[in-house]
């Protein structure tokens, strides 16, 4: 071939320099100690950079991947204007047939509400009249309800402070937030999935509660499905151990409202039979304590039909606190506070202006320990002051997504909207609230349907692990490829070496994710790369054995072997691609590093070698060839 | 240097003991996975959580067990004794893995972690954070959308491929090609429910690696088929797809040894996160290459013949 060679040159000239060029910040950064990167990140020049560089996937550095998906059911139960247990139904109903990942959600409530007959406009007046407009209109709130979740939580994240997160919409109700770096995923998750519903609630006075208790216990007295929630048989007789747990002491503290439970030393599965609610509770000075190991029991028991009418028919709710405390230091059981609080809020979320967490000033009781400082606009403000200056005296919770941060005495009118929140582990419980505060509610709550976290250690082993194996593996393919084709095996030794240059250079521009199954697919593209040359040099072998001359022996072996590279190397192309289509994450970027492997694969292992081969025989007459 | 020479195998002689052999193989694949009701599918696809964690020191998995039979979180008394659990690596690290519950507590893998670093509490790094190895909890909606997404991945892969075999060949070599595929994922998913391996996402994305591999084996010997068609007419078709099998043998065995020995590595050294994924790789490797010469080429003869 007296084919000009200069342009080949110049194309493989121009991209090994692009490759080069682009590779030359990830080495850089690579090369950088932690106190160069703390200066570059001073002076703001560090992100630029890292916008450069190869980015490494959460698998690899550590990480947390978390799927949220909003929970449109409870979103279409509290946008209702009417509460009852018929729209309940249906939405459960629907959303239980919408499990099935082919179904719909909203497709399932049409058929649901169509099938009951029930009318959609005695619950959503506001969203229209007939069925078709209602359900348009409720699909536009999810929607709509979805775009602000997003908003929320990425305000939320930010304010954390984690490098390069990512919070994205997938599909129409479903975020993903990938958090890379992150120590604490306990913390990270209750940021993400808190909703933040801020509300506070009147507590009910001890006498209210008392009689609650004891109707609960008449109401509960007997009841055979009770049995459904008997503790198993190992923790009852830990229970019967137990003779810090006497409710009698409740009671006699307070009132005496039940008899039944008198007798200290009854039985204590007698007592359960008897009291079946308040043997749950202990006395704690001024408050009622639920143990935690009596948590399941309590909520199985608040879970059942009869107890949730009594309770709705009074006007009541039992909500526990945020945190369950030790009685004494060295004590194993934590204990919940339980209160009896009304049921409807005296104020909701949605009025918070400003929330600043703090150490409580001195003087004041909750010195030195973390609060957070809450002021309310205008109209939180003037319902504040009304509430407070109406139950001086009385208690009220403060309650968070349901559970009661602290529930105060009331002891004069608050004018100003400021109010402090107590009841914090440490200062970074108090700073999470703070800023969740800050971002506002969540219109409807998320639930967590996927999670993966990766620890720091196990992501830096993957790092290690990867690397020394597509060293190794790279390092005996080019022995092999050396030793079995010599001359022609340092050609092609190069080009694999450039082969996997090349694919780092795209990742880096392409800001695509290297991840663990990528670097297997940076060793699979070492392995398929070779094939190429294979093809190509037991071809030419062919042809030499057939007496042609060296010249003609590539000409021939070349062009009959691309076909076929050509098309064993598409079938892998479509596998990749179909693999990035429905891949997530860590498969994303197996197919990424295949597709580049292969495709930049036919580039180094058929152009450039060929040009390196016509260079080389057009230099002087050789007669044989070292293959 | 030249380790094949030239040979003159008669490969598509031996098509009986060949045909009975992947028969056997597909069955015992088959039959091992009736036996287990399915494949084992990891919890990307059945739900549930997976929670691995690194002790300082090596540790004993049926004391694990045994205080595992009794968990008490929040007040709601577990018994995990059924629970998969396994050494993770090596011998100090742990991963167990446990179904989807219909009422799971509250932060549950925290919980639990905290459960697993109770039981040992002095072989617990002093960093806490690296006490944790990994977490993934999938919820069961999410795994049946993730298996639906693999069955219609693995079968869009098969019908594109199809296309394009179709198009470059002639259809009789898609039919052998795709056949060839088909065989080697259900050896290789057989394999897996024999040794009792689980098939996570990682691994869909090494069968669908096998299938290009397989097919890249393949369409190197069909291309040489379609090369002496063209410069032998009237020759029986068994004897040319006989000669090209011959002809690319030299490349078929230095291609499969190599990237046999790169995915070796890879299982070897390439640490535990993708151990099953380079597993079905090196099954898949030696399979394909069987397949290629075993299964497509025969199948051609048997739809030209028709």
């Amino acid at each position: 071939m007296e084919k000009n060679l200069t342009p080949r040159y110049l194309v493989i000239g121009l991209i090994l320099t692009w490759a080069v060029y682009t590779l030359l910040p990830t080495w850089q950064y690579q090369k950088m100690t932690e106190n160069q990167k703390e200066d570059l990140r001073a002076s703001g020049k560090l992100e630029r950079i890292e916008t450069k560089i190869i980015k490494q996937g959460l698998d690899l550095k550590g990480g947390m991947y978390i799927v949220l998906e909003a929970d449109i059911p409870t979103l279409l139960t509290n946008l209702a204007t009417l509460d009852d247990e018929r729209l309940k139904v249906i939405i459960n109903k629907a959303e239980e047939e919408s499990k099935n990942p082919d179904v719909d959600f909203f497709a399932a409530l049409e058929n649901n509400v169509k099938s009951d007959g029930i009318k959609l406009s005695r619950y959503y007046h506001e969203y229209g009249s007939s069925l078709d407009e209602i359900l348009l209109s409720l699909r536009d709130e999810a929607d709509d309800a979805i775009n602000r979740v997003l908003e929320i939580l990425q305000n939320r994240v930010d304010q954390f402070g984690v490098s390069e997160p990512t919070i994205q919409k997938q599909g129409k109700h479903r975020i993903v937030v990938e958090l890379a770096g992150i120590q604490d995923s306990d913390r990270a998750r209750s940021l993400l999935q808190s909703t933040a519903l801020l509300e506070f609630y009147l507590v009910k006075n001890i006498s209210v509660t008392n009689e609650m208790i004891a109707q609960l216990d008449n109401l509960l007295k007997g009841d055979k499905d009770l049995t459904k929630v008997e503790l198993p048989k190992k923790l009852e007789e830990k229970k019967s151990d137990d003779e810090a747990t006497s409710v009698s002491e409740l009671f006699g503290e307070s009132e005496t409202t039940n008899t039944s439970t008198a007798d200290n030393n009854e039985d204590d599965s007698q007592l359960s039979l008897n009291a079946p609610f308040s043997s749950l509770l202990t006395a704690l000075p001024g408050d009622i304590g639920l143990e935690d190991k009596n948590l399941y029991r309590f909520k199985k028991l608040l879970s059942l039909p009869e107890v949730a009418t009594r309770l709705k028919n009074s006007n009541g709710q039992f909500l526990l606190s945020q945190n369950s405390q030790g009685m004494t230091d060295n004590s194993i059981e934590k204990i919940y506070k339980l209160y009896y609080v009304e049921d409807k809020p005296e104020l909701t979320g949605g009025i918070v202006d400003e929330a600043r967490a703090d150490l409580g000033s001195l003087g004041s009781g909750s010195a030195g320990q973390a609060v957070v400082s809450l002021s309310m606009n205008s109209d939180g403000s003037r319902t504040w002051s009304r509430v407070t200056g109406a139950n001086i005296g009385e208690r009220i919770a403060i309650v968070l997504d349901k559970k009661v941060h602290m529930a105060p005495s009331i002891r004069e009118k608050i004018p100003s909207g400021r109010t402090q929140i107590e009841g914090f582990a440490n200062i970074s419980e108090a700073k999470d609230l703070a800023i969740i505060l800050r971002a506002g509610a969540l219109p409807a709550p998320v639930n967590i349907i996927e999670e993966r976290i990766v620890g720091p250690s196990l992501g830096a082993d993957s790092i290690k692990q990867g690397t020394q194996a597509v060293t190794l593996g790279l390092i005996l393919v080019l022995i092999f490829i050396l030793i079995y084709y010599k001359f022609s095996g340092l050609i092609a030794s190069f080009a694999l070496i450039w082969n996997i240059l090349i694919v780092l250079a795209v990742l880096a521009s392409l800001q695509a994710t290297l991840t663990l199954p990528g670097i297997a697919g940076l060793i699979l593209t070492v392995g398929m790369s070779i094939d190429a040359n294979v093809i190509i040099f037991e071809r030419i072998r062919e042809e030499l054995r057939r007496g042609k001359t060296p010249k003609t022996a590539i000409d021939s072996g070349y062009s009959r072997a691309i076909t076929t590279i050509v098309d064993a190397n598409v079938t892998t192309l479509i596998a990749s691609l179909v693999l990035y289509q429905f891949g997530t994450g860590p498969i994303k970027g197996f197919a990424t590093v295949l597709f580049w492997g292969i495709l930049i694969s036919m580039f180094t292992a058929v152009f450039i070698t060929r040009t390196i081969f016509n260079t080389y025989v057009s230099r002087k007459s050789i007669t044989s060839l070292s293959i | 240097m030249r380790i094949i020479k030239k040979t003159n195998i008669d490969f598509l002689g031996r098509t009986n003991i060949t045909t009975l052999l992947s028969f056997f193989l597909i069955s015992a694949g088959i039959i091992s996975m009736v036996l287990n009701g399915g494949p084992k599918l990891s919890i990307d696809f059945k739900g549930g959580t997976l929670v691995a964690v690194n002790y300082t020191e090596p540790v004993n998995i049926e004391k694990i067990r045994s205080e595992l039979s009794s968990v008490l979180i929040d007040g709601q008394s577990f018994n995990f004794s059924n629970a998969e659990i396994k050494y993770f690596g090596d011998e100090s690290n742990i991963a167990v893995r446990i179904a989807s519950m219909e009422e799971e507590p509250e932060q549950f893998s925290k919980k639990f972690s905290d459960k697993l670093a109770s039981i040992f509490p002095n072989l617990v790094p002093v960093d806490k954070n690296n006490f944790i190895l990994s977490v993934e909890k999938v919820g069961p909606k999410v795994g049946a959308e993730l298996s639906s997404d693999a069955l219609m991945a693995i079968l869009s892969a098969l019908f594109l491929i199809l296309i394009y075999v179709s198009v470059r060949f002639e259809f009789k070599y898609a039919v052998g090609a795709i056949a060839a595929l088909v065989h080697d994922v259900l050896i290789t998913i057989g394999v897996f429910s024999i040794l009792g391996y689980e098939i996570s996402l990682a691994v869909i994305a090494a069968f669908l690696t096998i299938v290009g591999y397989s097919l890249n084996d393949t369409i190197v010997i069909f291309d040489r088929v379609r090369e002496n068609v063209k410069t032998t007419k009237n020759a029986p078709m068994k004897n040319i797809i006989n000669q090209s099998i011959n002809e690319s043998l030299s490349r078929t065995i230095i291609t499969s040894l190599t990237t046999f020995f790169v995915v070796l590595i890879l299982f070897l050294f390439g640490g535990e996160v993708i151990h099953t994924f380079s597993f079905a790789m090196i099954v898949g490797v030696l399979i394909g290459t069987y397949s290629s010469i075993f299964v497509a080429s025969p199948l051609v003869i048997k739809m030209d013949s028709k």
